[in-house]
């Protein structure tokens, strides 16, 4: 291996080149740093050109909806609910002070101070009546109950802006980018404080709820931390390699190898102009502890070797010779495993397995040069205190722990009762497999907080209350828009044809036609009645011919207005009834709701009129008295001005992908029992659907990634080994461990969501290597001795020890993400240590029972091989 | 009788306004200015006639039209005022009908004819500052925002305008804190009003595109309307414009909802 003694050779002959090389790179990543850029959007799980994506991104800008934080005031304690006087004022309060603050998009606010109530006329008998539902706060039980009746009068709004039990009323305030939403919450808060000290006794509680401020409120509380989580990480190692090393020479190296690498690979991701998202985050405590690793083995090693007034080099490449394949191999290994999260097809999870693979081969590199650099450098006095504290005392000391008493005889047990043990794993594996059929696949970034968060009570409270703050689109639009327009652009010409003095208006017609080619077929009839009408204007003497074209243009136009016909409506309003009966839905809004609302009140207001307009020219004219309202645009809500694509606005009261989910699976099999009418097409937009698409994308990548990981690190094992069976031995606890975890979440009935998902393919990379080192060392020793009772009873002494040690450091290295108080770094840092657990004791434990099992094992550890696997086997 | 002399009277006005400006004083009463203001852009002639087209265009781009024929009598000069308002366009609303009796100071009587639904409605609104068949108009810009609704205070003349500040007097009747008009001096046009919230910041806009001088009445022939919050805008164009056509108060009775007044909403009068 030319390159490793070349690079080792470099460490050592010049450490100050070493030295300046890495300060210069850590000098130059750590510059990048404080360009961070978090991004917490859970959108961006997808790809920008996502078809789901670029969908929803459509849907917003054709019916301009915009993120939403949903400000909810609860009375509970007031017979009347909401409806008092000083609940009313106070609510009209906060909505007005929300509606001057920069971000927020005032005209699209909905409040009850906001919106218009249309009613019958209390004075004039048949007459309807258009004004604001609450222009100014009311000062009377009188007037806020008559703004209860009229509320509940209108569907719009009953549920909506507050809840059917009169308990909360809620402002919706949409915004101008989710990135706002955390300042805005926090402006709000401030109102609503005032507000509440203003009026101790009202009895009002306000709760804010929706997706973006979850999502950003979590960015900030990310970055927080981070800056908390990664340095407690560190200091944790520190310690715990104090409590096994007791020496600070000992413990400097392996922290700055970590160190090294942590920033250098941040630096690396934010220097490329990568957002650092919810994993990427967690980048720094990942690769803490596994590069400490590597740097704990050559220094242990080394004060074995060395013995005072020798020359260090010597010890110094001896040790690595020794080690260098196997931490290769072991850092190779984990590598692949993050990396193949690049197989998954969500950019910030790819970006994060990328990084933590580039971070792991960068700690390998920094602990073959930075260590023997490190050492070379020390002056012959500290080498000697260094011998002081050697491992090898430790050992001995250590040789009645509880520790190696416990591995002792774990040992004899593993093989006295392998038979019984092999039995029991099989057991326990196909139990776990059972569990992993049960795993609830489901995710809902409000539960990235603890149960005890202000925004997870928010939301429970207001979803108790509410139809629901989390919102679905149901997107229904006219296909076969270009045919429908090459067929009138046909027929347009054939009338012109028609037409006796046709000459005169013909290249006229063909100049408008043209210059209005590329328009879509609503834009050009649109357009084209523009024309139209200006040429009957301005040629006076063909304006016969010219307002006969525009009557057959308009006559298309109205045509066209596929949503405001009596087939398409019906089709809509049966659509909403079946929604409207399920469970899983709280409430739908639609252009049907609107028409039914209006016509209603425009026949007199009797509940028996609630109906939808006979006609489309009728429909047209229920909208047109709408129009006259102070808020006409919340039309264009809920369909395009050409009338060729609708939404229904569907509120679900709980943003689990899984209810999503459902709801997705009752549309389709509505839609199977009911088919679209002809050129209709129907598509889901919203972020709790998004939320459904890239938890799909995720799982599906996930198995690919780890079953694309598991060859990998299978063929590597089949390198390495030099053995089919070895490498299948390799595997084994790595497998068993993966489907215990999964198994257990399964029984659990934690929900498999996007951090547990992220931990499959890393249990792969880091559980892999305890078996690595345990074979290897099985092997060395097998081939001095020749003894299988005796490579045991060896085994239980060193290999076994470093393996639980190396399963301490790492578990523990997370265990400050236990104490963070979003939940995917609980889980992360829960299941890490876990696995960790369960590999090392799946690999003590099982292994040698298998091995046990199997006859020939001359063969299996390969004698022939002797020689050159003594040299491999470096391993303490 | 008044009816009688207004005609010359207000030819006289027009004319007396370019006269003052050539030779007399600038106007220094905001509130003379103002009313000037009003009755030239409401109450030309005694009666009229326009054809009026609109394009609502959405921040998107998105285009929609309205075309409609309003009719409109005095009943006094600065005063009470009748408007039939007529759909030709789209075809879906065609024959809808708006029919307003207007009342400075107090509520308007409106009437709707949804010829689909073969209704007339009664339509009672609670402010005037509603939207005009989804347009960025208000109704209350179609008919004339009562002078008395606001205190005007004069802030500047120019070489061209009289810049008028108008604050609402009710300000819980407005969503405006105040206005400022540009009102040209010689026709008295508001050509420009701008609308500020309660930050002072600007967030509509009215302006007058072009005008032309019609049967002696300096007349908006195209105005826009801005939303500047959403970035939506109207555009609103007359053509067809005639003064004094001598209607009758018969034309903007309930029966003109179900039946038009063919012989006034026909052109070439």
């Amino acid at each position: 291996m030319g390159f490793k003694a070349w690079l080792v050779a470099l460490a050592m002959e010049k450490p100050k080149s070493v030295f300046l090389m890495i300060i210069a790179l850590v000098v130059l990543a750590g510059l990048q740093i404080p360009s961070i850029k978090v991004d917490t959007d859970p959108e961006n799980m997808l790809p920008h050109d996502q078809v789901d994506r670029v969908f929803h991104d459509n849907v917003k800008k054709r019916f301009s909806l915009y993120d939403s934080i949903i400000v909810g005031v609860v009375n509970t304690e007031s017979e009347q609910g909401v409806y008092n006087p000083q609940t009313l004022q106070d609510l009209h309060q906060l909505s007005t002070a929300v509606q001057s603050m920069p971000g927020v998009i005032r005209q699209d606010l909905m409040s009850l101070d906001t919106v218009d109530n249309i009613s019958q006329s209390v004075d004039q008998p048949g007459t309807i009546r258009f004004e604001w539902m609450m222009k100014s706060a009311p000062t009377t039980q009188l007037q806020a109950d008559q703004i209860k009746a009229s509320v509940e009068n209108l569907p719009l709004l009953q549920n909506t802006l507050v809840s059917g039990d009169g308990k909360a009323a809620g402002v919706y305030i949409p915004i101008e980018s989710k990135s706002e939403s955390y300042r805005l919450s926090q402006e709000i808060q401030i109102v609503i404080d005032q507000l509440q000290a203003k009026h101790p006794d009202s009895g009002n509680e306000f709760y804010m709820a929706g997706l973006p401020v979850a999502e950003d409120t979590f960015g900030v509380e990310m970055f927080i931390q981070m800056a908390i989580s990664a340095p407690l990480a560190g200091l944790m190692i520190f310690i715990l390699m104090w409590v096994f090393f007791r020496s600070m020479l000992l413990i400097t190296a392996p922290m700055l190898v970590a160190l090294a690498a942590v920033i250098i690979t941040m630096g690396l991701l934010i220097g490329q102009g990568y957002t650092v998202h919810i994993m990427s985050s967690m980048i720094p405590i990942f690769l803490m502890p596994i590069a400490v690793v590597d740097s704990v083995h050559i220094l242990s090693e080394f004060s074995d070797r060395y013995k005072p007034g020798d020359k260090p080099k010597a010890a110094l490449r001896e040790v690595i010779g020794h080690l260098f394949t196997p931490m290769f191999y072991t850092s190779i290994t984990s590598a692949v495993g993050f990396a193949s999260l690049a197989f998954t097809p969500i950019p910030p999870v790819q970006i994060f397995g990328l990084h933590v693979a580039f971070g792991i081969l960068l700690a390998f590199v920094l602990t073959v040069t930075l260590v023997p650099a490190y050492i070379v450098s020390l002056s012959p006095k500290r080498l000697a205190a260094l011998k002081d504290h050697s491992i090898s005392e430790q050992v001995h000391e250590d040789e009645a722990s509880l520790l190696s008493r416990l591995l002792s005889i774990t040992g004899r047990f593993s093989i006295a009762k392998s038979k019984a043990l092999v039995v029991m794993f099989v057991g326990v594996t196909l139990v776990s497999i059972y569990g992993l059929t049960t795993i609830q696949i489901n995710d809902n970034p409000v539960r990235w907080f603890k149960e005890d968060h202000r925004l997870r009570i928010a939301d429970k409270v207001m979803n108790e209350h509410f139809s629901g703050t989390y919102d679905a689109f149901l997107v229904l639009e006219r296909t076969g828009l270009d045919q429908q327009k090459a067929a009138f652009l046909a027929y347009l010409r054939k009338q012109v044809n028609a037409r006796e003095n046709a000459e005169g208006v013909v290249a006229k017609l063909d100049k408008i036609l043209g210059s209005l080619d590329s328009e879509e077929y609503s834009a050009l009839l649109q357009k084209l009645t523009f024309e139209l009408d200006d040429a009957a204007y301005e040629d006076s003497a063909h304006e016969e011919s010219w307002l006969a074209l525009l009557d057959t243009v308009e006559k298309a136009q109205s045509e066209s207005k596929y949503f405001l016909t009596p087939e398409a409506l019906a089709y809509l309003d049966d659509l909403q009834l079946f929604l409207n009966d399920s469970e899983l839905i709280g409430k739908s809004n639609s252009l049907v709701t609107l028409l039914k609302t209006v016509y209603r009140e425009l026949q007199g207001g009797d509940s028996s009129q609630y109906k939808l307009p006979e006609s489309s020219n009728a429909a047209a004219q229920t909208i047109l008295s709408f129009q006259s309202s102070h808020r006409p645009d919340d039309l264009w809500h809920m369909v395009t001005p050409d009338y060729n694509s609708t939404a229904l606005w569907l509120q679900l009261k709980s943003g689990d992908n899984q209810e999503m989910s459902r709801v997705i699976q009752l549309v389709d099999d509505y839609v199977a029992l009911h088919p679209l009418p002809e050129n209709v097409e129907m598509n889901w937009a919203g972020l709790t659907y998004i939320n459904v698409v890239w938890q799909e994308q995720m799982v599906t990548g996930m198995l690919s990634s780890l079953t694309s990981a598991f060859f990998m690190v299978l063929v590597m094992m089949f390198v390495l080994f030099r053995s089919i069976k070895l490498g299948l031995l390799a595997m084994l606890p790595l497998t068993v461990t993966i489907l215990f975890i999964y198994g257990l979440i399964g029984f659990v009935g934690k929900d498999y969501d996007m951090p547990i998902a992220v931990l499959s393919a890393l249990t792969l990379g880091l559980s892999v290597d305890f078996a690595i080192h345990f074979l290897e060392r099985c092997r060395a020793t097998y081939q001095q001795t020749g003894s299988w009772p005796e490579t045991v009873d060896e085994m239980y002494k060193g290999p076994a020890r470093a393996i639980s040690r190396n399963a301490v450091v790492v578990a523990i290295g997370f265990t400050p993400l236990l104490f963070a108080p979003l939940v995917p770094y609980i889980t992360v840092g829960f299941f890490l240590a876990m696995i960790m657990a369960v590999s090392a004791v799946v690999t003590v434990v099982l292994l040698p029972a298998v091995i046990n099992g199997i006859k020939n094992k001359d063969k299996l550890f390969s004698v022939s091989e002797n020689d050159l696997l003594k040299k491999q086997t470096g391993e303490r | 009788m008044f009816k009688l002399i207004s005609t010359t009277s207000l030819f006289v006005v027009a004319v007396l306004s370019v006269f003052n400006n050539v030779y007399a004083a600038d106007l220094t009463d905001a509130n003379e200015i103002v009313s000037k203001a009003n009755l030239v852009s409401y109450y030309a002639g005694n009666d009229g006639r326009s054809e009026a087209r609109m394009l609502i265009t959405d921040a998107q781009g998105r285009e929609q039209k309205r075309q409609f024929t309003i009719l409109r009598r005095d009943r006094e000069e600065g005063g009470e005022q009748d408007f039939l308002v007529v759909f030709s366009r789209p075809s879906d609303v065609r024959n809808t009908v708006f029919l307003v009796a207007k009342k400075p100071g107090g509520d308007d009587d409106r009437w709707l004819y949804l010829p689909g639904l073969d209704l007339v409605k009664r339509i009672s609104a609670g402010d005037k500052r509603t939207s005009f068949v989804g347009s960025h108009y208000f109704y209350e810009d179609v008919s004339g925002r009562s002078i008395r609704e606001d205190s005007h205070q004069l802030l500047e003349t120019t070489d061209k305008y009289y810049v008028i500040e108008n604050k609402p007097l009710d300000t819980n009747s407005a969503e405006f804190s105040r206005y400022i008009a540009w009102i040209n001096k010689t026709s008295f046009l508001p050509e420009k009003i701008e609308y500020m919230d309660e930050n002072d910041t600007v967030y509509r806009r009215v302006e007058v595109l072009s005008s032309a001088l019609i049967q002696g009445h300096e007349t908006v022939t195209k105005s826009k309307v801005s939303d500047l919050r959403s970035g939506g805008s109207t555009t609103l164009e007359f053509r067809f414009q005639n003064y004094d056509l001598g209607m009758d108060q018969a034309v903007f009775s309930e029966r003109s909802l179900r039946k038009p007044p063919r012989e006034w909403l026909q052109r070439g009068q």
